[in-house]
């Protein structure tokens, strides 16, 4: 009886620290798979982490770069334009003081050459006025001029730089032939003008 | 030996048996709250050095594309050097030019 009691007892702890050693290997084994799945998931949050800093340092690149061409783009942009103003500032300059120039008397005429036949009409009213211009620079004129016009000197230079203006009697048409007018009318060719003179293509 | 002192001493031995394996069972608990909190820290030592590495790379990036926007300068302003020398070459050009055009057009 004392026999198989002991064996009784020495089987019940025998299986109890079996199964004890089953529980501490299988938490073992989890604690094993939980540490690989970590290294596993940290390794991939990592490179995650690095895959987007590297789209995102592109991007900051990118931002830099791009932010300073523009800057730079305007400021060539601005330096032609300041050369191409200060261009026209010379034209205007020119233009103002063609009274001077052996051309005015041929451009006077031919200015009013064009504005009377633009008006198209009989009787056209003309104002010429240029800088430091008299009647007396403006003999030739007359010959150009319809027999039944009206020709009208301004001392001072019509629109600030000189020019024509003509008019039929009644004012309804007009057509402005000033230095200010033909720059604005030929504001396109002369932007090109210049522009492919001073940079070139 | 009695029949009641064989069952006590059966009850005893089934006490320490339980003992032993709720220890066990206490034991691996441990053992996987610890390792959990080691993965825990593995990971977050893992995402620590990722930022850092994230910092740098940023860093450098801003760093080389700067060097770059200077490049982009020098760059700029040998352009404008090179128009405001070819407009004190051409001005007088250009202005002759243009004013022949609006006299003549």
């Amino acid at each position: 009886m004392s026999e198989s009691l002991e064996k009784l007892q020495t089987r019940i702890l025998s299986d109890a620290k079996h199964k004890a050693e089953e529980t501490i290997k299988d938490a073992q084994a989890k604690s094993q798979q939980i540490l690989e799945d970590a290294k596993q998931r940290a390794q991939r949050e990592s490179e995650e982490i690095i895959a987007k800093a590297n789209v995102e340092a592109e991007s900051i690149r990118r931002s830099i770069l791009s932010s300073k061409v523009r800057v730079n783009r305007l400021r060539i942009l601005d330096e032609k334009n300041r050369i191409v103003q200060d261009i026209i500032h010379g034209v205007e300059d020119r233009l103002s003081s063609i009274s001077k120039s052996e051309q005015f008397e041929e451009t006077a005429q031919r200015f009013v050459t064009e504005a009377v036949k633009a008006v198209d009409s009989d009787h056209p009213v003309v104002r010429i006025g240029f800088r430091d211009v008299s009647k007396r620079n403006l003999d030739g004129i007359s010959r150009v001029f319809p027999k039944g016009g009206k020709l009208v000197i301004d001392e001072k230079p019509i629109d600030d730089l000189g020019g024509v203006v003509a008019t039929d009697p009644e004012g309804r048409v007009v057509f402005n032939n000033t230095f200010k007018s033909r720059l604005e009318r030929l504001d396109n060719q002369l932007l090109t003008l210049i522009s492919s003179t001073v940079f070139g293509g | 030996m009695s029949g009641i002192d064989a069952v006590k001493k059966i009850v005893e031995t089934e006490a320490q048996a339980r003992r032993i394996v709720d220890e066990a069972s206490a034991k691996a608990q441990q053992i996987i709250s610890e390792s959990r909190e080691q993965a825990e820290r593995i990971r977050q030592e893992a995402i620590a050095r990722a930022q850092q590495q994230r910092e740098e790379i940023l860093r450098e990036a801003k760093s080389k594309a700067e060097a770059e926007a200077l490049q982009s300068d020098k760059e700029t302003e040998q352009v404008l050097n090179s128009y405001r020398k070819l407009s004190e070459e051409r001005k007088s050009a250009a202005v002759s030019k243009a004013v022949e055009l609006i006299l003549n057009a």
